[in-house]
C-alpha cells in the first residue's frame, strides 16, 4: 500500500461499517499508524506524519495532516452542507467508496435523462405520422416513444448514441445519406422515413456482413426438434462431467421424468443430431435415462429427487387434474412447483394412464420406474384420488363446488377407432387398448396361449400389442399395416419384434372378418394397398390395388388402429366445454377450454400422440394455468409466444471436420429367445463409464442466447438467415450454414473464456457493437473492455485479450445484459447456490441494485431478500412441429441396424431383414414383389 | 527536412501557400515579417474585427481543402455562432496519407503563414486555444513548428496578450500517434482527447461540438495559410485574372511513371493534363493507363479523363476525390485491379472498426478483388462488388469508409476490360496477377 494508513486499536470491533452515529467519533477510537516513511508522490511537501501525542486529537484532524487529499473532501463535504468531521468521514483504510461515489449512486445518475416537463415539444413527420418530439431527444428516441419500431443492435438505451450497428439508418427527406437514428437530434418539421425499400436493403446487407464474421451457431437441432424443448446439451453436458444429478435436474426443466421418457420416448431429437455429420447421433435418450435412473436409484436410500426450480410460497389455489397420465401428472407437478394444491383425479385403480395400461411392462417397469418416479410429484404435495372418473363419479361442477379454482382436463384417448368392415363385432375381435390394458397387469389375456393373433395397425399400441402377445405365447402374431415399414412410428421396434418371432406384413387393409356359424373369427381379409396422392399432411394416402385380396387365417384380431378421446362425458354438468373434430376444444397456447377455469391438454386435446408430446402439452398447460391463477393477462402469453420464433432457421455450422469419430454407444439387449418368454427390461442400462463417454460426444452446438438474441431476431425479420440456407438462394450456392452468405470469406474464429465465474465469454459471437465496452466504462466504471486492434480484426475485448478475472470486473454481469448476442453470456448453470455473510453486510444495497436477475432484491428494511430465479422464457416457448421422420433418416437406421445385426451374429443374411409373409399366404393369392422371404 | 522536390509552375499558377521567396531560414521571425506574415493577422485585429473576417472569407468563396470542401464563411460562422464558453481551432496536419508529404513540406517551409491564419481564425471565432495535431514521427516538422510557434510568441503575436489587443491565443503542437483513420476529422479529435480514435456521425458538426464538446474548427495547414493571402488581397488579383471553380491553390504530390516527381502548388480547377505538365509528363518507354487521385481511398481514372479538372465537384462526379492531393500515375505495367484490391485492403486494415460496413465490408470488398485478381470468381461478383460499395457509402459513418469503395468502383466504371481480361480470359494485362484458369468446384462464372 503507497498510502499511509490508520488502524482501528484492538478495542474497537474489526468492522469496515461506518457507523451511524452522528456524534463525533471518539478520539480513542483510532490510532495512527507510525512513523510512515511513504512520501506521496503528489503533495511531496507533506509534514511528517502525524506524532504519538496526535492520539488524543479528532482522527479527521489527524488525517488532513496526513492526508491532503481528504483536506478536499472535508471542503467538498462543508460544501455539500454536511457537518465537517462526519463520523462516517472517509478514512484511509477504508475499502468502502462512500456513498456519493458508489455504484449505486452512479446507476442512478446515468439512467437516461429525465428531461424537465416545461421542455419544449415540437412536432415532425414519421413514416406519414405527425408525432410529437421533445427538444433534445434523438430520432430513435421520437420513434421509441411514440411506439415506431426501428432496429437497433448497438445502442444502449442508458448511453448516447454510439451509432456503430448501422441498423437504425432512417431516411430523413432532404437528405443525401439516411443518417443514424440513434445520435442525430430530432428537428422540428423534419420528415422521416424508417421503412423504405432501401433502408431494408441497407439493414439486409448490414446484417448479412455480420452473419458472413459470425461464427457461431442458434439452437441445437436436437432441442428445436424435442416437442418438449429440453435442454439436450445441457443435460449431456452434466453427464459428461458425472454431475447425474444435475442433468436430472436440468431434464426436469421440462419433462419432470427422465427415466420414463428414457425408456418410451420414440427420441425425435436422435434424428436431427449434428453428430450425425461427424459420426453417429448421440444416444440422447439412453443418457438420460441412465441420469434418471441414478435419481431413482437414490431415492431408494432416502435421498429426495431433485428440483428443477425452488418452488414457490403456497398460493393458496387449488387445482384438479382429471387424469394421471403423462400430461396430467406434468401439469400437477409444475403447478405443484409454481405453489398450487393439486389434486389429481384418476378412474382406474392406480395413477399412471397409459403409461400404465398401455406400455407394456418389459418396455416401462411400473414398480422399477413409473411408481418411483411418480413420486417426485407426491412428494411435492400432489394428492391421488383413484377410481374417480370424470361423468361418472363426478362432474367438472362438483369440482367448482368443492372450491377448485382451476381444472386441468387431460383424460386421454381411450377409445380404439373402428375399423368399419363387416363382423366387426364378431367374438375374438378385441380392442387393442383392452388387451394391453390387462396385459400390462401382468395377467395372461383369456385364450391367448397358443392362438393365432392378428394385430391390425401400425402405432405404438399395436406394436404393444404385437410383442405382448408373443410374450403371452400366442402360436402366430401377425402385424398387419396399411402403410409402409418407413411410415411407422416405432419402426425401429420392427425388427426387435421379428427377432422375438413375430411376422408383420405392409402395405394392406382389413376388409372383411371371416366368422363361423357361431360369430367366432376364423380369420380375416386383407387387400393390397399401393401409395396413392399425398394428402394434406404431405403423406401419400393407401389406395387399395383391386383384386388382391388374400386372407389371413386366426383365431382372433387385436385392433389398434388409432384411437380418439371419449368426451361422452360432455353434457349435464359439465357444460361448456365442447368437442371439435371428436376432440376436446382447447385452445393450442392458453389451454383454455369454452368454460373458464377448465383447461385441457394432453391426447385428449390433440388425439393419440407420443409420451413426450403430452408432457410438453401439460407442461405448457402448467404455465397457462398459472399465469391464470395468478390473474395475469393470457392474451399475453399468446403474443410472447406467437412473437416468439422457435424454427431455427440455421441450423449448421461449418463442417466438423476435426472432430475425433467415436462410434455411439450403443444400449445391449437381451438375446432375443430369452426376452420373447419374459416381461423384464430386455435393455441392458449404461454403465456410468458408458454414459459419461457418450454424453462427451456432444458437440454442444448451442447458444446460451437463444431467446435473447437481437441479431437472431432481426436476421430473421430480414429474412437474411432463412433465406440464405435455401439452395436457390444466390445462383443455387446452397448455403449451409450462418456464415454463409453472398459475402462469405474470411471469419474469426476466437477462443471461449469460460474461466470466470459469472460471466462466459464467446467472442467468435462478438458483432464488435461496443455496447459493454460502454456499459463497463460508463455505468460500471470498470472499463474491462474496449475495442483492440483495427480493420476487420477489431474485436470488443479485455485488455490484452486477458482473462476477464484480471481485469477490474465487479462481476455485476451488466456486459452480459447488455449484449445483444451471446457473446458475453451470465454462467446460470453454475450459479446454483451462493452464500452470503449476512453477519459481514453492510446493507450497502450495491448487489441489489448491480445483480440483473433480481436474484437479491430489496425487502422492507432494505435486506436481503432471496428469491429464486423465474423460469426463463424457454419453457414459454411454444411446441414446434416434430418432423415426421424422414426418409433419409429412414434408409439410415435400417442400414444402421443391419449392419450392426449383421456383425453381431443376429441375422445371417440381409434378406432376412425383409418383411415376412406368414406360411398361409406364400404362394397364395396375395403373392407380389418384395412382400416376403422367398 | 522533408526530401522532397518543389516543381516549378507556369507563371499563371499563382503561388500563395509556398511562394517563391519564402526566406531562407522558415524559422527567422524577422525575416518572415519583413516577407508581410502578420499583417493580415494585425489587419484583423485592429481593422476588420471578426465580423469583417469572416464576410471576407465569404466574399471570397474560398473553400476548405479537406474532404467537405466546405465553404471556409459559412464554416467559421457556424463555429463562431454556436454556443459554448470555450472554442478551439485545430490545425489537422496528421497528412494520414504515408505516401505525401505536402503538408509537413508546408509546415517546414513556411510555419508563419499557417500559424498566423489559425491565429486570423481563432481570433475571428473566438477561440483561446489553437492545437496543431501532426505526426509523431515528422520529429522535424515538429521541432520546426514549435521554434515558429515560440518565435512568434516571444515577438508578441500570438500567445497570452496578441499584438496588444489583451486577446490570449494560445498555440500548442500535439504529435498524435496512431493511424490512417487519425485523418478523419472526428477520428482526431477523439484522438487529441485521449480517446480510441473512432468517428462520430456528423451532424452535429464539430464547429458545434467538437473537441471536448466545445465548438472546434478544424482546418488542414493548406487552408490556413491561405487565409492571410486572402486577407491581404492576395488572390483578389487571381481570382479576377483567372476565376476558376475554387478560389485558391493546393499542393499536389505527382508520383509514379512522370518525368519529375515532386510536389506543386496549383490553383483549382486546373486540368488533370496541366498538373502532368507541371511534372513533365509521361516519358518514353512509359504509357499513360491511369490516374490514381487522392490517395489510398481515392479513385483510379483513365487515360483519357485527363480533361477532368483538380477540384472537389468534378473529381467526385468523376469517381476520385481531391483527398491527400496525390496524383500516382500508371502505366502500362500497373495492374488496375490489383492496385485497387490492394488499396481497398490497406483501407480495410486500416479502418477503426466501429461499424459493420467499415470493418466487415471494406474486407469483403478487398476478397473481392482479391478473388478477381486470382481469376476465382464466386457467381456474379462486379454486380456484387457494386451492390456492396453502394450499399457501404450509402450507409457509411464517415468518410473513410465511403471513399474506400472509390478505386475498386472506378475500376469497375472505366476498366471493365481488364476486369473481364482477369474474369474470362485469366490474363491480367499487365501481367502482374496470375489469375489461375481453374475455377473453384461449384462456382458460377
Amino acid at each position: 500500500m503507497r498510502e499511509p494508513t490508520l488502524r482501528p486499536s484492538p478495542s474497537s470491533p474489526p468492522s469496515t461499517t461506518p457507523t451511524k452515529s452522528v456524534e463525533p467519533a471518539k478520539p480513542a477510537d483510532w490510532t495512527p499508524i507510525e512513523p510512515t516513511p511513504v512520501v506521496l508522490p503528489l503533495a511531496p511537501s507533506t509534514p511528517t506524519p502525524a506524532a504519538p501525542e496526535s492520539r488524543d486529537q479528532d482522527p479527521a484532524e489527524a488525517l488532513r495532516r496526513i492526508r491532503p487529499a481528504a483536506n478536499e473532501k472535508a471542503v467538498w463535504n462543508r460544501r455539500a452542507g454536511r457537518p465537517d468531521a462526519r463520523p462516517d468521514a472517509r478514512t484511509p483504510y477504508d475499502t468502502v467508496v462512500p456513498y456519493d461515489e458508489s455504484l449505486a449512486e452512479r446507476l442512478i445518475t446515468t439512467q437516461a435523462p429525465q428531461r424537465p416537463l416545461s421542455t419544449p415539444t415540437f412536432r415532425m413527420e414519421i413514416d406519414g405520422n405527425v408525432v410529437n418530439g421533445t427538444e433534445g431527444q434523438t430520432i430513435l428516441e421520437v420513434c421509441r416513444a411514440n411506439g415506431i419500431n426501428v432496429p437497433t443492435l448497438c445502442y444502449e438505451p442508458k448511453l448516447p448514441g454510439f451509432g456503430a450497428c448501422r441498423m437504425c439508418v432512417v431516411e430523413v427527406e432532404g437528405e443525401e445519406y439516411p443518417p443514424i437514428s440513434c445520435s442525430r437530434a430530432a428537428e422540428a418539421g423534419m420528415v422521416v422515413r424508417t421503412q423504405t425499400e432501401q433502408l431494408r436493403r441497407l439493414r439486409r446487407t448490414n446484417l448479412e456482413l455480420i452473419f458472413s464474421d459470425h461464427n457461431a451457431y442458434c439452437l441445437p437441432p436436437c432441442q428445436n426438434k424435442c416437442p418438449s424443448h429440453i435442454d439436450i446439451p445441457g443435460f449431456l453436458k452434466a453427464n459428461a462431467e458425472g454431475k447425474f444429478r444435475e442433468s436430472a435436474r436440468i431434464f426436469k426443466r421440462t419433462i419432470p421424468f427422465p427415466s420414463i421418457l428414457g425408456r418410451v420416448c420414440p427420441a425425435p431429437c436422435e434424428d436431427h443430431c449434428r453428430r450425425d455429420e461427424v459420426d453417429e447421433a448421440i444416444a440422447i435418450r439412453d443418457s438420460h435415462r441412465y441420469a434418471g435412473d441414478q435419481v431413482l436409484e437414490a431415492q431408494k436410500s432416502g435421498i429426495e429427487p431433485p428440483l428443477p426450480f425452488e418452488t414457490e410460497p403456497k398460493s393458496g389455489r387449488r387445482v384438479a387434474v382429471i387424469g394421471s397420465g403423462p400430461a396430467g401428472m406434468a401439469a400437477a407437478y409444475y403447478l405443484l412447483i409454481a405453489g398450487h394444491d393439486v389434486t389429481v383425479f384418476e378412474r382406474n385403480e392406480a395413477p399412471g394412464g397409459m403409461l400404465r395400461y398401455g406400455i407394456p411392462e418389459y418396455r416401462l417397469p411400473k414398480a422399477d420406474v413409473l411408481e418411483p418416479e411418480y413420486e417426485a410429484v407426491w412428494k411435492l404435495g400432489g394428492k391421488l384420488e383413484c377410481g374417480k372418473e370424470l361423468g361418472k363419479d363426478f362432474s367438472l361442477d362438483d369440482l367448482r363446488d368443492q372450491g377448485f379454482d382451476a381444472t386441468v382436463v387431460a383424460t386421454g384417448c381411450y377409445d380404439t377407432n373402428k375399423l368399419r368392415v363387416p363382423n366387426e363385432e364378431a367374438d375374438g375381435v378385441i380392442d387393442g387398448l383392452e388387451y394391453l390394458k390387462i396385459a400390462t397387469l401382468g395377467l395372461p389375456y383369456p385364450g391367448h396361449k397358443g392362438s393365432r393373433v392378428v394385430v391390425v395397425g401400425g402405432g405404438f399400441t399395436a406394436m404393444d400389442c404385437w410383442r405382448t402377445s408373443i410374450r403371452q405365447g400366442a402360436k402366430q402374431v401377425t402385424l398387419v399395416y396399411r402403410r409402409d415399414m418407413k411410415d411407422m412410428p416405432a419402426s425401429s421396434e420392427v425388427h426387435e419384434a421379428r427377432e422375438e418371432g413375430g411376422t408383420a406384413i405392409f402395405q394392406a387393409g382389413p376388409t372383411r372378418v371371416i366368422v363361423d356359424a357361431k360369430n367366432k373369427v376364423t380369420g380375416i381379409e386383407f387387400i393390397r394397398m399401393q401409395p396413392g396422392a399425398p394428402d394434406a399432411s404431405g403423406r401419400r394416402r393407401p389406395e387399395p390395388a383391386p383384386g388382391t385380396e388374400f386372407v389371413i387365417e386366426c383365431d382372433r384380431v387385436l385392433l389398434a388402429i388409432g384411437q380418439g378421446p371419449d368426451l361422452t362425458w360432455i353434457g349435464p354438468g359439465n357444460e361448456g366445454v365442447a368437442s371439435v373434430k371428436n376432440r376436446l376444444s382447447a385452445d393450442a397456447v392458453t389451454f383454455e377450454t369454452g368454460r373458464p377455469g377448465v383447461f385441457g391438454a394432453g391426447d385428449v386435446r390433440i388425439g393419440a400422440a407420443t409420451v413426450v408430446q403430452a408432457i410438453a402439452e401439460g407442461r405448457r398447460c402448467a404455465y397457462a394455468v398459472d399465469a391464470f391463477l395468478k390473474g395475469r393477462d393470457l392474451a399475453e402469453l399468446r403474443t410472447r409466444e406467437t412473437l416468439t420464433e422457435w424454427e431455427a432457421g440455421f441450423l449448421s455450422i461449418a463442417p466438423y471436420t476435426d472432430e475425433p469419430k467415436e462410434a455411439r454407444h450403443r444400449l445391449k439387449s437381451l438375446p432375443a429367445k430369452e426376452r420373447s418368454k419374459t416381461y423384464i427390461e430386455y435393455e441392458i442400462p449404461y454403465t456410468a463409464a458408458e454414459v459419461m463417454a457418450e454424453s462427451t460426444r456432444c458437440l454442444q452446438c448451442t447458444c446460451e442466447a437463444l431467446g435473447n438474441c437481437d441479431l437472431r431476431t432481426l436476421g430473421i425479420e430480414y429474412g437474411t438467415t432463412l433465406q440464405t440456407l435455401e439452395p436457390a438462394h444466390d445462383q443455387g450456392a446452397g448455403f449451409r450454414s450462418v456464415t454463409e452468405n453472398r459475402f462469405t470469406g474470411a471469419n474469426h474464429d476466437y477462443i471461449r473464456d469460460d474461466c470466470h465465474a459469472f460471466i462466459l465469454r464467446e467472442p467468435s459471437r462478438c458483432i464488435d457493437c461496443g455496447r459493454c465496452a460502454a456499459v463497463c466504462a460508463d455505468v460500471v466504471g470498470a472499463a474491462c473492455y474496449d475495442f483492440m486492434r483495427t480493420g476487420f480484426d477489431t474485436l470488443v475485448t479485455t485488455p490484452l485479450d486477458m482473462s476477464l478475472n484480471d481485469t477490474p470486473c465487479v462481476s455485476c454481469g451488466r456486459c452480459a445484459e447488455t449484449c445483444p448476442t451471446g457473446a458475453l453470456m451470465l454462467k446460470p448453470r453454475v450459479l446454483e447456490k451462493y452464500d452470503v455473510d449476512e453477519s459481514r453486510c453492510i446493507l450497502c444495497g450495491i448487489c441489489v441494485d448491480a445483480c440483473p436477475y433480481d436474484a437479491l432484491r430489496g425487502g422492507q428494511d432494505n435486506e436481503l431478500a432471496h428469491t429464486g430465479r423465474a423460469d426463463p422464457e424457454i419453457d414459454l416457448i411454444g411446441l414446434a412441429a416434430v418432423d415426421r421422420e424422414t426418409e433419409v433418416t429412414y434408409i439410415r437406421r435400417e442400414r444402421d441396424w443391419l449392419v450392426h445385426a449383421l456383425a453381431e451374429g443376429r441375422i445371417e443374411s440381409p434378406l432376412e431383414a425383409l418383411p415376412e409373409l406368414p406360411q398361409s399366404l406364400v404362394g397364395g393369392p396375395g403373392k407380389r414383389p418384395g412382400s416376403g422371404r422367398r | 527536412m522533408t526530401a522532397s522536390k518543389i516543381l516549378a509552375t507556369p507563371a499563371r499558377f499563382p503561388r500563395v501557400l509556398l511562394p517563391p521567396t519564402l526566406p531562407a531560414d522558415p524559422i527567422n521571425l524577422d525575416a518572415a515579417v519583413a516577407a508581410g506574415a502578420f499583417n493580415a493577422l494585425r489587419a484583423a485585429v485592429e481593422e476588420l474585427r471578426a465580423d469583417g473576417v469572416i464576410a471576407a472569407l465569404a466574399e471570397s468563396g474560398m473553400r476548405g481543402r479537406g474532404r467537405g470542401g466546405l465553404p471556409l464563411g459559412e464554416k467559421w460562422r457556424a463555429c463562431a455562432r454556436a454556443a459554448g464558453d470555450r472554442r478551439y481551432v485545430v490545425i489537422n496536419a496528421y497528412q494520414s496519407d504515408p505516401a505525401v508529404v505536402t503538408d509537413r513540406l508546408l509546415l517546414e517551409k513556411n510555419p508563419y503563414a499557417v500559424i498566423e491564419g489559425a491565429a486570423i481564425a481563432a481570433f475571428a471565432v473566438g477561440a483561446g486555444e489553437v492545437i496543431v495535431a501532426l505526426r509523431a514521427e515528422a520529429t522535424n516538422t515538429i521541432r520546426v513548428v514549435q521554434a515558429a510557434i515560440d518565435a512568434a510568441e516571444a515577438g508578441g503575436y500570438i500567445g497570452e496578450n496578441i499584438l496588444g489587443s489583451g486577446l490570449e491565443i494560445r498555440f500548442s503542437v500535439r504529435p498524435l500517434q496512431g493511424n490512417y483513420m487519425l485523418g478523419e476529422e472526428t477520428v482526431l479529435l477523439k484522438g487529441l482527447e485521449g480517446k480510441r480514435g473512432q468517428p462520430e456521425q456528423q451532424p452535429p458538426y464539430t464547429t458545434t461540438r467538437g473537441l471536448f464538446g466545445a465548438p472546434t474548427l478544424i482546418h488542414g495547414p493548406q487552408t490556413l495559410a491561405a487565409v492571410p493571402a486572402i486577407l491581404a488581397g492576395g488572390m483578389a488579383g487571381f481570382l479576377e485574372t483567372d476565376p476558376r471553380a475554387f478560389a485558391g491553390t493546393i499542393l499536389v504530390q505527382i508520383s509514379g511513371a512522370v518525368a519529375r516527381p515532386g510536389v506543386a502548388e496549383v490553383p483549382f480547377g486546373v486540368t488533370l493534363r496541366e498538373i502532368l505538365d507541371v511534372a513533365g509528363g509521361v516519358p518514353n518507354p512509359h504509357r499513360l493507363k491511369g490516374l490514381l487521385v487522392g490517395g489510398p481511398s481515392g479513385g483510379i481514372l483513365p487515360a483519357d479523363g485527363l480533361s477532368v479538372t483538380f477540384d472537389h465537384d468534378s473529381l467526385d462526379a468523376a469517381g476520385a476525390q481531391v483527398g491527400s492531393g496525390s496524383i500516382v500515375v500508371l502505366d502500362q505495367h500497373s495492374c488496375v485491379v490489383d492496385l485497387a484490391a490492394v488499396l481497398t485492403r490497406f483501407c480495410a486494415d486500416e479502418a477503426c472498426g466501429k461499424t459493420i460496413p467499415c470493418r466487415i465490408g471494406l474486407r469483403r470488398l478487398a476478397e473481392i478483388g482479391a478473388r478477381i485478381c486470382e481469376g476465382q470468381p464466386r457467381g456474379d461478383e462486379i454486380g456484387r462488388l457494386t451492390d456492396l460499395s453502394l450499399d457501404i457509402s450509402a450507409s457509411a459513418l464517415c468518410d473513410h469508409e465511403r471513399r474506400a469503395t472509390l478505386s475498386l468502383l472506378s475500376v469497375v466504371r472505366y476498366f471493365r476490360d481488364e476486369l473481364d481480361a482477369h474474369l474470362l480470359r485469366n490474363t491480367c494485362p499487365a501481367g502482374v496477377c496470375q489469375p489461375k484458369a481453374e475455377t473453384r468446384a461449384g462456382a458460377v462464372s
